[in-house]
């Protein structure tokens, strides 16, 4: 029942969205979300779901999309005609095709090799494609025209938000149609292969059957990704499909949790929104990415949302209330300390003479200024430091069984 | 009719020959019990049997196919399961998942991405069954590497039996239990392998001379005795090599 709710929430949340945020802005973020979303979930078949790390995930999505580019071209050109809607299945069938190929040796093993062969590949993917112009396009990548196909219920796809409830449909389907992967026989061997390859074998199961099945079906979604890329920008090139775009979708799946089913589309969401919202505010938001991709993986290994099912105990017992205040408490220095480093770095970084943090003028060239940020930021972290042990008490509190009154354990 | 036959087998790794010249014919249906010192290499064997090792030279027939040197899965396909000495599960996924896991092959589902797991009724009802069984079913949500060691040990032995192979393979099941632990596991042995092949590891004298109906003696990766438990009681080599000790106090206990 839960689960009926929560996708009915889903596809709400996909159909309003775009109604409470109608700036072009917003609604080309939730495109971007979108794409993101598809991309990060098939990594996670990969990673969190069938324990092969993948450093060069962006090939499916890459070469999917630049089908997709091309199936473009040929409805332009009037060689085939269909429905623009259906080009996301056509990066698909593209994305599983490479993966038929490339999991048929990468698959072998799990670990090290398969990190290894997936940089590998990934490397020379990203290289051939400068040189490969007929396909890749070189440098300046190939770009197409949505606008050309049969229209769709009367829309051509040329406004955004038609662009966007066509991706929030297919989203929405690639969303189903993995998690009920989760659920069969190969999805659930595949966590079975990751735990214990070896056990899985006297079983019955072939450890490398089953990881090509999911390495198979993750490319076939990371293509679908590709395709709703190219359908948004209409344009690809050798950035999409290199090491960087590889990494991102790591820090996705990574930062939003790879023991969930949800925890790649948080990552998808949290890590769009620092792309497209923090880029404006600050040259230095790489920066700023890398920290938390380092904190995530210190101090919170399950990710986002692995930290708010974290609060699942409590929650049953009762007692969440008891952490609102000690969380509040801890807030004050830690968001005094995290501000004053950010000025700090925003200064060593600044090439102008004086710029606006909140109103306080800071002068890169006034020991005043440094001198002031350094000791507010230490003095915020020595408090900070002594709000973590009672943080630490009232999360025993809240997660502790009360024992009945008067029964001696 | 043997079930299972390894002839003339030998097994070295790099120079050492761990397994030397062992022949070895088990009745179907035959409660057959591995002892030896340590070392002696019966892990090994069982190693050799289910695929996990390739063998120097010698064959394994089982039901009269030639099973040596195939991967694990192709053998545990043909009914030989088997359990490990130490402990080999899925540790992040829960206890069900364990057991039902186990069971999807047998039960014919392969490498299926088009049934539902939740909607096969049958599969999950043995799981439960099977859950019972062993005892674990207040345990079923579990992450099964955070059962204790004996639950671990019952839930090692569950994945060895779930898919209702005629040939059970163990390796030393009830090693580290308590007393009524090993107790209680030893009759769920004795249940759930009624009618089956049994081969079993074990180093204690007192289950092996209950359960057996015939004992082997590996030592130095030699059979130096492969008789019924009374014959193996008198016999001298085994006395002399290894035994001693252990069967007076077993015959005084
Ligand atoms: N993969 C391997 N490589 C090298 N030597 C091995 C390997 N596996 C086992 N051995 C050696 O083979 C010998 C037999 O080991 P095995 O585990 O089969 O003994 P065992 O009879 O099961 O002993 P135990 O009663 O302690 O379980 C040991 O000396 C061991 O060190
Ligand atoms: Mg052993």
């Amino acid at each position: 029942m839960l689960k009926y709710v929560s996708w009915a929430l889903f596809a709400v949340a996909l159909i309003v969205l775009p109604q409470i945020f109608t700036s072009i802005l917003s609604v080309s973020i939730l495109n971007q979300m979108c794409i993101a979303i598809v991309f990060a979930l098939s990594y996670n078949m990969l990673l969190g779901q069938g324990g092969m790390l993948s450093f060069g995930h962006a090939v499916y999505f890459g070469l999917g999309g630049f089908m997709a580019v091309h199936a473009l071209l040929a409805i332009e050109n009037e060689q085939m005609m269909f429905s623009v809607t259906l080009i996301p299945l056509v990066g698909g069938l593209f994305g599983l095709c490479a993966a038929l190929f490339i999991g048929s040796f990468s698959t072998h093993k799990a670990g090290t090799v398969f990190a290894m062969i997936s940089l590998g590949v990934g490397e020379l993917i990203a290289a051939s494609s400068l040189i490969l112009v007929s396909f890749f396009g070189g440098e300046a990548g190939v770009s197409g025209d949505r606008t050309y196909g049969p229209p769709f219920l009367g829309f051509d796809f040329a406004q955004n938000i038609e662009v966007y409830y066509l991706a929030a449909a297919w989203l929405f389907l690639a969303t189903v149609c993995m998690y009920l992967f989760t659920q069969t026989p190969a999805g659930r061997m595949a966590n079975a292969v990751r735990d214990n390859p070896e056990r899985a074998e006297f079983i019955g199961y072939s450890a490398r059957r089953v990881r090509f099945i999911s390495f198979i079906f993750s490319g076939f979604f990371a293509g679908i990704a590709g395709g709703l890329f190219a359908l948004n920008y209409e344009i690809l090139t050798e950035q999409n499909l290199n090491a960087v775009t590889s990494g991102n979708v790591l820090l996705m799946a990574y930062i939003g949790g790879l023991g969930f089913f949800i925890g790649p589309i948080v990552g998808a969401i949290v890590l769009t929104l620092i792309n497209s919202v923090l880029s404006n505010y600050t040259d230095l938001w790489l920066l700023y990415l890398g920290l938390m991709f380092v904190l995530t993986v210190m101090f919170l290994p399950r990710g986002l949302t692995g930290f708010l099912m974290m609060h699942r105990t409590p929650w049953h017992l009762g007692k969440l209330h008891l952490l609102a205040k000690p969380y509040a408490v801890t807030a004050v220095p830690g968001s005094i300390f995290v501000f004053s480093m950010v000025c700090i770095v925003e200064m060593s970084h600044s090439n102008e003479p004086t710029f606006n943090v909140f109103g306080f003028a800071l002068d890169p060239s006034s020991f005043l200024s440094w001198g002031a940020l350094i000791i507010i930021a230490c003095l915020a972290f020595i408090a900070l430091r002594r709000t973590l042990p009672s943080l630490r008490d009232a999360w025993d509190t809240a997660n502790a069984i009360d024992t009945k009154p008067g029964v001696r354990p | 009719m043997s079930i299972l036959q390894l002839q003339g087998l030998h097994k070295q790794f790099g120079n050492t020959p761990i397994i030397r010249d062992v022949s070895l014919k088990i009745a179907a249906g035959e409660k057959h019990a591995i002892i030896g010192p340590n070392g002696a290499g019966k892990s090994t064997l069982f190693h050799l049997i289910t695929g996990r090792h390739t063998v120097s030279s010698g064959s394994i027939l089982f039901k009269g196919q030639p099973i040596h040197n195939r991967p694990p899965y192709e053998i545990a396909r043909l009914g030989l399961a088997r359990s490990f000495q130490v402990t080999n599960i899925f540790p992040l996924l829960s206890v069900f998942e364990n057991i039902r896991c186990a069971l999807l092959w047998s039960q014919g589902y392969k490498y299926s991405f088009w049934h539902l797991l939740g909607k096969a009724k049958a599969l999950n009802t043995r799981t439960e069954e099977l859950l019972v069984e062993i005892g674990l079913q207040e345990r079923r949500n579990l992450p099964a590497g955070e059962l204790a060691y004996a639950e671990q040990r019952a839930l090692e032995l569950g994945i060895a039996i779930a898919s209702g192979a005629e040939m059970i393979l163990l390796d030393e099941p009830v090693a580290g239990m308590s007393h009524s632990e090993a107790k209680n596991a030893v009759e769920l042995i004795n249940r759930v392998t009624a009618g089956k092949t049994l081969v079993m590891v074990e180093h204690d004298m007192n289950i092996v001379f209950d359960m057996a109906d015939k004992i082997t003696v590996l030592v130095y990766g030699e059979i130096i005795a492969s008789d019924v438990p009374s014959k193996i009681r008198g016999n001298a080599k085994v006395q002399e090599a290894y035994l001693g000790e252990v069967v007076e106090e077993h015959s005084h206990a």
